[in-house]
């Protein structure tokens, strides 16, 4: 099995939304469980929340472009975008064994990317950033 | 989102529904904060609607309960699917918030 899904959207928060239906209703279709469904979602959500809320130096509108494809193997996802560079891998995870009183907010967003994807590679590509993720399907996802 | 709450006894319940991601966290987050300032100090936050949570909700459970420590105050979470409990497991929240499976046990807790 081998499927594909290019979804578009704008740079505005409430884009989030309408991506994770169209990220469910392919993984369902192509019988990628839940779990698998929702750990793409947050990392997509993640990634693209920094980008919409800290990644443009203008008001303008922008089109972040996510392209996921999946074998029996495993689900592979780009996202694209024409922010600022910024490479979400050379942020410092957050100290998630430290007391209440110590803990930082904030820093959360790329550490569910790298605990939730195999895989997170980032390239700038000219004008562009590009993550590329990859997630395993085990045989009882 | 919508954003149910109600008292038992002394204890202030939120019942979040739907997503809790960055597009309305700030929603919720005005919410709890607003009641909290208002003097509510025994808080429970039944997740049981709630189908998704991004580090942005996770970011308003932290401040509420710094918030609510700061004031002798207390928050206990009940009610989380598999999938937003393991959100609170990887992150390091399960370790230092009060959860519970159900809103009973969280009244009984609080």
């Amino acid at each position: 099995m081998t499927a594909a899904l290019e979804i578009r959207v704008r740079n505005s928060l409430d884009e989030i939304a309408r991506l994770a239906e169209q990220v469910d209703a392919f993984c369902e279709t192509h019988g990628i469980g839940p779990g698998i469904a929702y750990n793409l979602n947050l990392a997509f959500d993640e990634l693209i929340t920094n980008t919409i809320s800290y990644g443009y130096d203008d008001q303008a509108e922008h089109e972040i472009v996510v392209r996921i494809a999946a074998s029996d193997k495993a689900v592979e996802a780009e996202i694209v975008d024409d922010a600022r560079a910024f490479d979400p891998l050379s942020r410092e995870d957050p100290d998630v064994d430290a007391d209440l009183d110590d803990r930082e907010i904030g820093g959360l967003g790329i550490f569910f990317v790298k605990q939730f994807m195999d895989e997170v590679a980032y390239r700038r590509e000219g004008d562009y950033n590009v993550v590329a993720l990859r997630k395993g399907l085990a045989a009882n996802d | 989102m919508q954003i149910t709450t109600e008292k038992v006894d002394t204890t202030f319940v939120v019942i979040p529904a739907g997503r809790l991601d960055s597009n309305n966290a700030t929603v919720f987050e005005k919410t709890v904060t607003d009641f909290v300032r208002n003097g509510e100090t025994r808080v429970v936050v039944d997740l049981s609607q709630i189908e998704y949570i991004s580090s942005a909700g996770l970011r308003v459970v932290l401040m509420l309960v710094k918030q609510l420590k700061s004031g002798n105050g207390s928050l206990v979470l009940c009610g989380m699917k598999p999938s937003i409990r393991e959100v609170f497991d990887i992150s390091g929240f399960s370790k230092i918030l009060q959860i519970r499976g159900t809103r009973a046990e969280a009244l009984a807790a609080g």
